[in-house]
């Protein structure tokens, strides 16, 4: 496999720092090679969420050797893929002093930052931004959308716990310590922001060739609005220019997609695809409002967006920690109560039937991109994507040993088909490891990460 | 000043002079801004607030809490040294009420210590903390210019244009009122230039087709080509803008559009094509998505009132959810909007008009609860009258009353203690009352029974407070408790030790009040649970969609008898309304603050408390009546005016 860009990527393993701010933006570059060289397809990460830990003995291999012969409950919808799949027991969350009363409100809102909010404005937002738009910040200028934010729950839950803002609850994804980014619940307008109202994945969304121009002359004019507003309020001006000026990239990238494909069209520039790829998969989007149709068209939404190459990052909030049942389960209880199942053996089925369904819908998306070929192997070769959960155990808030689930081979970094029993490190170690595995650069660790964890990758 | 910096003995000088500096600004700001006479008043508070700190407070922190929690050892990660030497900063505040949550519980000091306060220290702290308020700085508090709500941005798209406001269906749905975050992310901004695009698709006529009606309104007429167009176009910009942005736009602003204007020009766009693109800029404007000021504040400015545009935005969006109309604008044009007679008509006038159901479908439905109850999962073997018609028929149910209490202006008592409400044929059902109401339509009906009648007898309520197939007497305690009386009900600790050791036969006789008994069995819980407990005890006669019932799914018989703090003895549903319809002072404060809160879109902090109190004077003298207590909100400090400049006193540590 003729693979240039993994070389930077492991070079880029080698320690976080300077060694990480590698000039890796021409390898990344997936669509521009030249006529006829090959080039490694980018890595995707994908992050997929299930609030409320796990039932623990269902979960976790027995031993490292039993992990692909018989496999945990909770994993049998993986068997098929558990060779691509990484498994690692000891991963701690950031301890949540002083917001012990906040379990639920942090658990979420720590998972891709690994760190605390700050503990005197906790009304508002401010924590850090998350590893995904760390990401997004990368390889987004890439794809014509530089991530995608999904969630099965709109975000609108309003709970008081330590002071903090009702956000922490509901988002995972930051794009700067003060700013939560909202996430797509409907399949429809996703299907419209990644394509186009064309209905037809694969084509790319239309836009009026003025509007980029149009929009740079108003973010001209709103420093003109600047002078008029108080500090804060200039803060809040700054995150609207940020957000439109992130609106006209996205226009530049499409419009640049669009020539390319002219170009492709008339014979001057080969396409980024190989001829052995797969065709864009087709999206249905159910009628009904079962759960686990919902889920899969959202996953399928990824798997799409991740194969056409119209973004690089997704992140799914398959549920949220508040008022959230399983009719389809064939009980009605709410996950949360259920939880706090003080070890009772009927509230512990319904958590690890809730936990197995949540992980069969992460393993519909998996399976779905390893049966898709791409350049030499199939599309979840080149992902990361991680399924997790905020606690380890719901009934007694314990973060010691976060359950992750980390499917892809990524690009060739990721040491996949092994449970690891006695990993050390913490959230922020292994959303750092990500990260470096998709080759991003970063300037500092994220959150509370304090290295890397090798063993999660190929001896370099 | 004398500040009790002998408190934070351990830290080293340099911190302490910091300290100093920020208490020593704290003053004169607080002075530049009060009246003469009020000044006077709120320095001797804020001097007794500072005496009792200083001389009980700091010891009995000393004595019993700074061995566990001070700067060497921060047990549970609570350090009180920041505390005690900035005692009245915003970040101080929580520190305060987690204190004195489990000074007032005794879950502080523990009791395996051998140091504890006496009774009356307790209850000095407990007092004490009562007076911080008057530590703060008078600040109207952060008003960050706000972004529209989805709700708002679709219901202004109407007003403008005429298109159904659902065309912002896609825009993510969020929280307002407090917990509003306000933010503004690229997924948000796209949506908003393609919602542009729909709207103007919708309302203007396609190129060479004849002017719509929308168009010919908001275009005027295409000048003849050798006419100046941009002078045209000019005026055009003008009077979107000044219907847009809520507000006349300044020179600048105006440059700006025609400038839009031009670059659709100079790309050969017709002038119907080339004020449609002037249009869109507008849609995606800040000062179109935002609520923005029309002038520069003076220089040095730390306070200043908002102008008549902004206040009309900002009272229109509290009561209506969408722009001011003609008759606030108006006003505005006027400058007299601002002038406290004129604010109190216009919020009469604006509650009687129907499009003030956004009060509730924004602030009361999140009040009571009930934003989540269409989509709520119910045990439908159990319940199978939880249909998506009952769902809507609770939720109108509530809508009416809650528009009864303002629109005919009923004191907030009302909400908990009345003798009416509104029903349908479907949810008199619930009622028992199915032979006296049919059909559909939602109507106003006197009630017999005194158990019904008000919040905590009402279905949708009682439901939204139950688990899909039980009640939960937990649940509703805890909301009477936080929603309806405004008490703070601490989290369950971490790590909450088993309820029952007893095999599932032992527990299997008793009924559910006797289950949730046994939380008051085991010490950790019985402190919180003797409180919030016996107010869903009196709520169990009704079931989980809000029947009344006289026994429970065990069969055995409801006993709804309890007692409350003050040894008020209740013995059903009926009694438990009146003890709870008796704390007047305690409903219309809680409403008050909630409101106030949402009014802002913040949470209340530091001076806000001194707010409320002056609001509750004046709302009480006139017998708690609802369109009082909104009208004093309306023309409260906090919301007339804006924060130029965080005053030295209120940032916190070093930042």
């Amino acid at each position: 496999m003729v693979n240039k860009f993994l070389i930077d990527r492991r070079t880029s393993l080698k320690g976080l720092g300077a060694t990480l701010a590698l000039p890796l933006l021409e390898t990344i570059g997936w669509a521009d090679s030249g006529k006829g060289k090959r080039v490694a397809p980018p890595v995707r990460l994908g992050f997929m969420y299930m609030p409320h830990g796990v039932i623990m003995d269902q979960f976790w291999p027995a031993t490292a050797e039993s992990f692909l012969t018989s496999p945990p409950p909770a994993l049998e919808s993986l068997q098929s893929v558990l060779d691509q799949c990484l498994l690692m027991k000891g991963i701690s969350g950031v301890p949540i002093t002083p917001f012990g009363g906040a379990p639920h409100a942090l658990e979420l809102s720590t998972w891709l930052t690994a760190q605390l909010p700050d503990a005197d404005t906790r009304n508002q937002i401010n924590i850090a931004i998350s590893a995904d738009q760390i990401a997004a910040n990368f390889v987004g200028g890439f794809t014509s959308l530089p991530s995608l934010e999904l969630a099965t729950m709109p975000q609108t839950h309003k709970e008081n716990q330590e002071g903090l803002n009702e956000g922490y609850y509901t988002h995972c994804s930051f794009r700067s310590p003060t700013q939560a980014v909202p996430a797509e619940t409907n399949p429809r307008s996703v299907l419209n922001r990644l394509f186009g109202k064309t209905d037809q994945p694969g084509q790319l969304a239309k836009v009026d060739p003025l509007d980029r121009q149009m929009l740079d002359l108003v973010l001209g004019g709103a420093k003109d609005l600047r002078r008029k507003l108080s500090q804060d309020d200039q803060h809040k001006l700054d995150e609207y220019l940020d957000s439109v000026r992130a609106v006209e990239r996205r226009i530049a990238a499409i419009e640049y997609r669009q020539k390319e494909a002219a170009l492709e069209k008339a014979g001057v520039a080969s396409s980024k695809r190989n001829s052995s790829d797969s065709p864009p998969i087709e999206i249905k989007i159910p009628e009904g409002d079962k759960r686990s149709e919902y889920m899969q068209v959202m996953c399928d939404l990824t798997v799409l967006a991740f194969q056409t190459d119209t973004t690089r990052v997704s992140t799914y909030i398959g549920s949220t920690p508040n008022g959230v049942s399983y009719p389809e389960l064939g009980f009605k209880d709410e996950h949360h109560s259920q939880t706090h199942h003080e070890n009772k053996p009927e509230q512990v089925a319904k958590v690890a039937a809730i936990t197995a369904f949540n992980i069969a819908q992460f393993a519909y998306m998996v399976k779905k991109m390893a049966s898709l070929r791409e350049g030499d192997g199939t599309l979840l070769d080149n992902c990361i994507m991680m399924w997790g959960s905020g606690l380890e155990d719901g009934n007694k808030h314990s973060r010691e040993n976060l359950p992750f689930i980390i499917a892809g081979k990524g690009g060739g970094t990721i040491n996949t088909g092994r449970f690891l029993p006695d990993t050390k490190g913490n959230q922020g170690d292994l959303l750092t490891t990500i990260l470096a595995c998709a080759g991003i650069p970063l300037d500092r660790p994220i959150g509370i990460a304090t290295k890397q964890i090798k063993e999660m990758t190929y001896n370099l | 000043m004398q500040f009790p910096i002998s408190t934070a003995g351990t830290f080293r000088s340099g911190l302490l002079a910091l300290a100093l500096v920020r208490f020593a600004l704290a003053i004169p700001t607080a002075v530049a801004v009060a009246a003469p006479a009020e000044e006077q008043d709120f320095a001797a508070l804020r001097a007794e607030t500072e005496k009792v700190f200083k001389d009980r407070v700091t010891p009995f922190f000393k004595t019993y809490c700074t061995d566990c929690h001070g700067i060497h050892k921060m047990e549970g990660g609570i350090n009180f040294s920041p505390t005690l030497m900035s005692p009245g900063v915003p970040s101080s505040a929580k520190t305060w009420k987690q204190a004195l949550a489990n000074v007032k519980a005794h879950d502080m000091p523990p009791d395996d210590v051998d140091k504890q306060p006496t009774d009356e220290e307790r209850q000095m702290f407990v007092d004490w903390v009562g007076t911080i308020k008057f530590l703060s700085p008078k600040d109207p508090g952060a008003f960050v210019i706000r972004r529209l709500t989805k709700v708002e941005y679709g219901n202004t798209l109407r007003d403008l244009f005429g298109v159904d406001p659902a065309v912002a269906a896609e825009l993510p749905d969020e929280v307002f009122g407090e917990g509003y975050l306000n933010t503004l992310s690229p997924l948000q901004s796209e949506q908003y230039l393609g919602i542009a695009n729909e709207v103007l698709e919708r309302i203007l006529a396609s190129k060479d087709q004849p002017p719509t009606e929308a168009q010919q309104r908001l275009f005027g007429d295409t000048p003849a080509p050798d006419r100046d167009l941009r002078a045209a176009a000019r005026t055009v910009a003008s009077k979107l803008a000044r219907s847009a942005y809520r507000r006349p736009a300044s020179k600048a602003e105006l440059d700006l559009l025609v400038r839009v204007f031009d670059l659709a020009q100079e790309n050969k766009l017709d002038y119907p094509a080339s004020l449609r693109l002037m249009l869109k800029a507008v849609l995606v404007s800040p000062q179109f998505l935002f609520i923005t000021p029309e002038k520069e504040p003076e220089a040095r400015q730390t306070v200043a009132p908002l102008d008549d545009y902004q206040l009309a935005s900002r009272l229109s969006y509290l009561l209506w959810a969408t722009m001011p109309d003609a008759e606030l604008s108006a006003l505005a044009d006027n400058g007299t909007l601002h002038e406290p007679a004129v604010l109190q008509s216009q919020v009469k006038r604006l509650l009687a008009d129907p499009r003030s159901r956004a009060l509730f479908d924004g602030f009361g439905a999140q009040w009571l609860g009930l934003i989540g109850l269409e989509s709520k999962t119910f045990d439908t073997a159990k319940f199978p009258q939880m249909t998506a018609e009952m769902r809507a028929a609770m939720v109108d149910e509530a809508r009416l009353f809650f528009d009864s209490i303002v629109r005919e202006n009923r004191s907030v008592v009302g909400f908990v203690d009345c003798d009416y409400t509104f029903l349908n044929g479907t949810l008199a059902e619930l009622y028992g009352l199915e032979k006296t109401v049919t059909g559909p339509e939602m109507r106003k009906v006197k009630l017999e029974d005194a158990n019904r009648g008000g919040i905590l007898g009402m279905p949708g309520i009682l439901a939204t407070t139950s688990f899909p197939n039980r009640t939960s007497p937990v649940k509703r305690g805890v909301w009477v408790l936080e929603q309806v009386l405004g008490e703070q009900v601490p989290p369950a600790p971490p790590n909450v030790p088993p309820l029952e050791k007893q095999d599932k036969k032992a527990v299997e006789d008793l009924t559910l009040r006797q289950r949730t008994e046994l939380h008051r069995t085991n010490a950790v819980c019985a402190n919180c649970h003797k409180i919030l407990d016996p107010i869903g005890f009196g709520l169990e006669n009704f079931d989980a969609i809000g029947r009344w019932r006289d026994q429970d799914d065990t069969g055995g018989a409801i006993d709804a008898a309890g007692e409350l703090p003050g040894e008020k003895r209740f013995t059903s549903p009926q009694e438990l309304k009146a003890i709870i319809a008796a704390r007047k002072d305690e409903l219309a404060r809680n409403l008050t603050r909630k409101l106030l809160a949402y009014a802002l879109c913040r949470q209340l902090e530091g001076y806000d408390e001194i707010v409320v109190d002056e609001l509750m004077e004046a709302i009480a003298k006139d017998g708690y009546r609802m369109q009082t207590l909104i009208s004093e909100i309306v023309t409260s400090y906090p919301f007339v005016n804006r924060r130029i400049h965080e005053p030295e006193a209120l940032k916190s540590n070093g930042q």
